[in-house]
């Protein structure tokens, strides 16, 4: 039963790396139906574009900051999912690039994903990500008048909240 | 392009373009929370919207970071109090996987019995405000919110609270079926599907309604599966996806259950599609009060999470609603990510307004059942 399901995860991982010999640096199954793939992330735009147009992966649910202080790296992850192949459409692959944390830039995958539009702006308010080529990066949640560093770095403390 | 700055309110502004203007609707409380859409007019016509969101943004993933993992239940399921379970089991998901543990059978009954209460009172919620409010039909807003109540009823009879349960902890929901719960359940089901026919002769079959709603802010099946839509607006476009089949969590495996969806795309079946979305949780309800079986509800679960991360996802009475937890092996995640259907949804909003006229845009908001709290977070 188990090696059935893998071998489905395999088989993606199989292609993107047959793909992107020198793209994809690390692959993982987390689990049956979730595939954690490390990317560099120059190529975020060709990976996206072969997730959508060969493997069928049609959108994002959504685009997310994780800050790494120690490794002075933010990590955007892509939660890439499926509605038009019903062979993966149980699948969450998540797409994982590390930018300098001084200068996180990355070319946005707007143009391939238009479900990644209000995704890309919230990580771009939260964590200062720049998307290189989105149409409209703007501020989205926070005030106006909000000044300051992005608020989810790890480096914003709220010490009225607790301890962290 | 505006001359001068949006006020609160309804504020009109020139345009570099004679013809058009500016307009701000909100940041008023259209039924569900603040939120501002700026749109620009010619005419009659809507040229372009540009939804304004964040009023009631409050951080909710920084302060996740901050409160352990029981605590910060009750805080992310406020998001949407019309939908508490479910925001509430999608968090609890990964969790349980990071933890390795397994809630047993009878827990995971009680929650689905719970989370399709849910998804009955969020979509009589809907039909009531977002759908019959605006479109200017009363009637409906008073059966639906009425019936509602007695749904909330049962409810805090088994969790005891009305809308914020915070009922699921990991391991399996906090308490059993109460003494007596399954018969009024059994009952109040009885009543609420005779009540059914009399809203479709009230409402969806009205028609004025469909007068209203039909045809208007048509989503196409291909627009939907660009757009990343989920929940009831990808299903009233004709496509068949629902996290409750597509990866069956809770005693969904085991139950017998149709995903309805329609071709059209247009508001009226989005209305139409919640309406058969609650026969369907009338449905599972039922046999599962009839499969429950005995035995523990829930198992201990540490306070601690070992490093990792997981992804859960459920299926939201507004679509997909997908939870990413990291931990650190501390008792406090180092990340939450909440993909919620309300947020994923709003890229439909400016597409579908476009082109329509001012007068339709209340009845395509109603029938996205945007939710802005859920939205912002």
């Amino acid at each position: 039963m188990s090696q059935v399901s893998l071998s489905r995860e395999e088989a993606i991982i199989g292609q993107l790396k047959a793909r992107f010999p020198e793209a994809i640096e690390e692959t993982k199954i987390d689990r049956a139906r979730r595939v954690t793939i490390h990317f560099e992330k120059d190529h975020v735009q060709e990976i996206a574009m072969f997730m959508r147009d060969e493997l069928g992966f049609d959108h994002v649910k959504g685009v997310a900051g994780v800050d790494l202080p120690t490794q002075k790296k933010i990590e955007v992850l892509y939660f890439a999912g499926s509605y038009s192949n019903a062979e993966v459409q149980d699948f969450i692959v998540i797409l994982k690039a590390k930018l300098p944390r001084d200068n996180p830039i990355i070319a946005s995958v707007v143009s391939v994903w238009e479900s990644a539009h209000f995704h890309e702006r919230e990580t771009f308010e939260m964590f200062g990500v720049k998307f290189e080529g989105h149409p409209d990066l703007r501020k989205l949640l926070t005030l106006d008048n909000w000044e300051g560093p992005p608020p989810m770095l790890k480096d914003i403390k709220f010490p009225e909240m607790g301890q962290r | 392009m505006t001359t001068e700055p949006p006020s609160p309110g309804i504020s009109i502004s020139k345009t570099a373009e004679p013809s058009t203007l500016d307009v701000s609707v909100g940041p008023q409380h259209p039924g569900s929370g603040h939120c501002r859409i700026l749109i620009r007019v010619d005419g009659d016509y809507i040229v372009s919207a540009d939804p304004d969101i964040g009023y009631v943004h409050r951080g909710c993933e920084k302060i996740a970071e901050y409160r352990n993992y029981v605590s910060n239940i009750p805080h992310l399921e406020r998001p949407n109090i019309a939908d508490a379970i479910h925001l509430n089991w999608g968090y609890v998901l990964p969790i349980e996987e990071l933890q390795g543990v397994v809630v047993p059978p009878r827990g995971k009954y009680i929650s689905t019995i719970a989370a399709e209460m849910n998804r009955i009172m969020s979509h009589l919620y809907g039909l009531a405000i977002m759908q019959g409010v605006f479109s200017g039909h009363t009637t409906i807003f008073m059966w639906a919110f009425g019936d509602r109540d007695l749904f909330i009823e049962l409810a805090e009879m088994l969790t005891g609270a009305r809308l914020t349960y915070s009922f699921l902890v990991p391991g399996g929901p906090r308490r059993d079926l109460p003494f007596g719960f399954e018969d009024r359940l059994s009952r109040l089901l009885d009543y609420f599907e005779k009540r059914l026919v009399e809203y479709d002769r009230i409402f969806f079959s009205n028609p004025s309604v469909i007068a209203r709603a039909k045809g208007i802010g048509v989503l196409k099946r291909e627009d939907a599966k660009k757009l990343g839509v989920v929940g009831p607006v990808l299903r009233a476009s004709g496509v068949k996806y629902d996290v409750r089949k597509v990866e069956p969590y809770g005693a969904y495996a085991d139950l017998e259950f149709d995903i309805p969806t329609f071709e059209e795309g247009d508001s009226y079946s989005r209305y139409l599609i919640r309406f058969e979305e609650m026969k369907q949780s009338v449905r599972i309800i039922r046999q599962a009060l009839e499969k429950i079986p005995k035995g523990p509800i829930a198992r201990k679960a540490p306070l601690v999470a070992p490093e990792g991360e997981a992804t859960g996802r459920v299926e939201s009475s507004r679509g997909e609603i997908t939870y990413l937890v990291m931990g650190d092996n501390s008792d406090k995640p180092s990340r939450v990510k909440i993909m919620n259907g309300s947020f994923r949804n709003l890229i439909a909003l400016p597409f579908l307004v476009r082109n329509v006229h001012v007068a339709d845009m209340p009845i395509i908001y109603g029938s996205l059942d945007y939710w802005p709290v859920e939205a912002d977070r």
